[in-house]
């Protein structure tokens, strides 16, 4: 199951008005609209922030992958459901849940249409050093590498016999043992041989390094951060200036 | 002068006792496209480190003797200035494709240098052109087959137009169609570029249309250097256990059972060639 | 003995990997399955000790379908050799590498023999000591071998046990694959390295797609030009040389694969008057 959430965060290359918007435009709106969900604590409003980022999921034509989250995370909001159903009643709970779905939508929006390397481009040109940048983006690129090495090393020690669930608490941490000491000595020696290619085609040597593809606000990005930026304006005004109107201050009767 | 001059060279990795090359004397002109063969352990690996800085700047240790390739001694210079004479594909190409998708690990190296933007897309293309890669160059590395990766990997040290390619054991884990491409796209970068290639490979047969010089190391030393069919009909060659092709043997054994032989066949069309002569007389 | 039965099978990923294959391995053999890169190889033999369970199909082993059993069980019946030595070894002797999988297995009545068998097969006892991580690549591949294999069990796989190995690492694979052979175990190995294939000259299957390509002895197939084409392998160099000789100069006998073969020909042919 935690794969498949993995999974759901990963990018996908697909063309599409999202796809093309710039990686910082796209983090502003995750921001914003995190933002959004954590002033209000109204059903409705929630509601609403909840529904407009529907549109834009269908846009990028990422609704499938966005299930496929919403699904692995089914226990984890199944249970905040509960818990605060307990605690706090039932209208807090749903606002509770609604305020996480629009959290994880906004941001796997996000991962799901920013390219790795656009990301740690995207962190150059906002002055992170390009060192950190880019063992981000090499973080992500070898996950699935190091992830299909973890499971090789499995396969190669449950053909030994080793069984992973069997034993009590101590044995099942015992039993990781020769599958975590295979895996950092794999590790270690791949991180030398990526260092060895690194350091072979020049990787840091010269401070005046070129970006091939820097990243360019384009008139698109402007029309939908300033479109972001009036609808977080206008909120914070009409919930601490004007007031709510009543009838968004609706919630479930107990 | 040679492209590349090993004088006298030894070198000891910093946690071990033994040489791991010892005495290593090599000359090697431009365009030259050499197989360097030998048992696993022998200083392969190591040799080649050497060429491209690796050692002694990267992997620490006792170096001996004086290395310099197309000038310059590289005991002087960074493995960063030397990547820009000598490119180096490695085994493994997982670990050589750093990048998420093609065109940005073609990229890799010039940004790294510095160079303008223009010059490095220009080479992009003039590469991706002449690899036939084009397609992929918006793929990620995961996406690739590993005859494609290789190709990747051999693309993006293109890109930095080195004179030199070194490369360790680039078909190890190719399908043997795969692998004869790559050799075949080495043949053709040797002759078109003039580039001057060294390959380590344990399948010997595969190389012998196209390299004009083997060397053969033996326990940190280089124990044959010469052409083919100097080394390969060689009692070195015989004693130190190389995988000797097979073609080679049937010559080797036609000699032991009294046939004589006016050459010693390597390729497949010497051997039938030596055929043609004998079976006229 | 090993049966496939329209066996399909597709990662949680989606991909594919096996399409309605269908073979039968009886006891003894020995076996080669060839092609191309992502053909399908590694997946289709991690179904004969249960590491994947087929999506379609079934899988027996001497009778018993594997989705009834666990890994642990049929590991006792059939090792998996892993390509890369380093996937498998942790433990801090090579002596306890071997036990680490006898215990696993429940082997523990004669652990102690099967034990000094397998150090001895695999010409380890000087090393029994000694860590794993301390020895050369070719040792470390003979500890790996070593902790497999040391259950004794009747069906052997081995996953490119040649990528990257010297001569002498590849020799003494093939002595030991022959003399399991000869012990009459099953032995099925995945490979790129046809002249390798050459000298075991075991049956080939050839996986292309995720399908049976062919089925055939080395001659059928590594001296047929379709199927060679078709599986994306490479002839031996003799079988391509001895192709030449009939183009460019006199017909041989057809099939010519191995050096001795190829010598006989020559001398009955061709070179018979300089002799
Ligand atoms: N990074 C290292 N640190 C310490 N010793 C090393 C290192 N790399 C190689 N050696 C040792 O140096 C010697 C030569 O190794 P090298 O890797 O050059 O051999 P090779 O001919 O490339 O072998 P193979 O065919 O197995 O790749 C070996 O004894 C090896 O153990
Ligand atoms: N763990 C995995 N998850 C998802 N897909 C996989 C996994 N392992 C293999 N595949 C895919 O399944 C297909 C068959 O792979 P497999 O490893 O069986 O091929 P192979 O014939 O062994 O190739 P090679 O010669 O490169 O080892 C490939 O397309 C591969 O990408
Ligand atoms: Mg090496
Ligand atoms: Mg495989």
């Amino acid at each position: 199951m935690s794969f498949n959430i993995f999974e759901a965060f990963k990018y996908r290359r697909k063309k599409t008005f999202i796809h093309s918007l710039d990686p910082r435009t796209k983090l502003a709106l995750a921001i914003g609209v995190s933002a959004l969900s954590i002033i209000f604590t109204e059903l409705i409003i929630l509601l609403i922030i909840f529904i407009s980022l529907i549109p834009l999921l269908i846009i990028a034509k990422s609704i499938k992958e966005w299930t496929g989250t919403v699904k692995g995370l089914t226990l984890l909001i199944v249970f905040i459901l509960f818990v605060n159903i307990v605690f706090n009643g039932l209208s807090f709970a749903v606002s509770m849940v609604l305020r996480i779905f629009s959290l994880i939508t906004a941001f796997s929006l996000f991962f799901l249409t920013v390219h790795p390397d656009e990301l740690s481009q995207a962190l150059i040109q906002m002055k992170v050093p390009f060192s950190f940048a880019f063992a981000m983006s090499m973080a992500i690129r070898y996950v699935p590498t190091i992830a299909r090495e973890a499971q090789t090393i499995r396969e190669a020690q449950m053909s030994r016999g080793l069984e992973l669930e069997k034993g009590g608490f101590t044995q099942k941490i015992k039993n990781f043992i020769p599958i975590i000491i295979p895996l950092i000595v794999s590790s270690i020696r791949r991180a030398v041989s990526i260092a060895e290619s690194l350091e072979s085609r020049g990787f840091g040597a010269y401070s005046n390094r070129t970006y091939l593809l820097p990243l360019k606000m384009k008139k698109r990005d402007y029309i939908v951060l300033i479109t972001l930026l009036a609808a977080i304006i206008i909120s914070v005004i009409i919930k601490f200036v004007v007031g709510l109107p009543p009838l968004l201050l609706l919630s479930i009767p107990f | 002068m040679p492209l590349i001059e090993f004088e006298n060279v030894s070198f000891k990795y910093g946690d071990s006792e033994n040489y791991a090359i010892k005495d290593i004397n090599l000359k090697i002109d431009e365009g030259e496209f050499i197989l360097l063969t030998g048992s696993t352990g022998c200083g392969k690996t190591t040799l080649i480190r050497c060429v491209n800085g690796l050692i002694p700047h990267f992997h620490q240790g006792v170096l001996e003797g004086k290395i310099t390739v197309n000038g310059y001694l590289t005991t002087e210079q960074t493995v960063a200035f030397l990547s820009t004479i000598v490119g180096v594909v490695f085994q493994n190409p997982e670990n050589q494709l750093v990048s998420l998708n093609v065109l940005r690990e073609l990229a890799f190296g010039p940004e790294n240098m510095g160079l303008p933007r223009e010059e490095i897309n220009n080479r992009i293309n003039e590469t991706a052109e002449k690899l036939e890669l084009k397609h992929l160059l918006d793929k990620t590395p995961i996406e690739l087959s590993g005859g494609e990766q290789q190709r990747v990997a051999i693309a993006s040290a293109l890109t930095l137009k080195p004179k030199i390619l070194l490369l360790d054991e680039p078909t190890a884990n190719l399908d043997p169609k795969s692998a004869k491409m790559i050799i075949e796209l080495l043949g053709a970068l040797n002759k078109a570029l003039n580039l001057t290639i060294i390959v380590i490979e344990h399948r010997l047969e595969l190389l012998m249309d196209y390299v004009k010089r083997v060397i053969l190391m033996e326990h940190g030393r280089i124990i044959a250097d010469g052409r083919p069919a100097e080394v390969l009909y060689s009692d070195e060659a015989e004693r130190s256990g190389v995988n000797i092709p097979r073609l080679i043997r049937v010559f080797k054994k036609l000699k032991q059972s009294g046939v004589n032989l006016i050459f010693n066949p390597v390729t497949i069309s010497e051997g039938v060639d030596a055929l043609k002569v004998m079976s006229r007389c | 003995m090993l049966e496939v039965i329209n066996v399909s099978y597709t990662y949680p990923s989606g991909d594919t990997a096996l399409k309605n294959v269908s073979l039968k391995i009886s006891d003894g053999e020995l076996v080669a399955i060839m092609g191309p890169n992502g053909a399908g190889k590694s997946t289709l033999v991690k179904h004969f000790n249960g590491l994947l369970k087929p999506s379609k199909g079934k899988v027996l082993v001497d009778g018993v379908n594997t989705t009834n059993m666990t890994v642990a069980e049929l590991s006792r019946k059939v090792g998996f050799v892993f390509q890369n030595a380093d996937h498998q070894l942790f433990a801090e002797t090579v002596e306890k590498e071997i036990e680490f999988t006898l215990k696993n297995l429940g082997l523990h009545e004669n652990l102690e023999e099967l034990k000094v068998k397998a150090l001895e097969d695999f010409d380890l006892i000087k090393y029994r000591d000694k860590s794993p991580f301390s020895l050369s690549g070719g040792e470390r591949k003979r500890v790996a071998l070593a902790s497999v294999l040391c259950a004794n069990p009747k069906t052997i796989i081995l996953d490119e046990p040649t990528a990257g190995q010297d001569l002498v690492q590849k020799n003494n694979l093939l002595e030991l694959i022959r003399r399991f052979h000869s012990e009459g175990k099953t032995v099925v190995i995945v490979s790129h390295d046809v002249e390798f294939i050459v000298d075991i000259n075991p049956r080939i299957i050839t996986l292309v797609n995720g399908e049976i390509l062919c089925d055939g002895d080395v001659q059928d197939v590594l001296a047929n030009k379709m199927i060679l084409e078709y599986s994306s392998l490479t002839p031996a160099q003799i079988t391509e040389f001895a192709w030449r000789i009939c183009e460019e100069l006199k017909p041989l006998p057809n099939n010519i694969i191995t050096v001795d073969q190829l010598i006989e020909a020559l001398k009955t042919h061709i070179i018979g008057g300089s002799l």
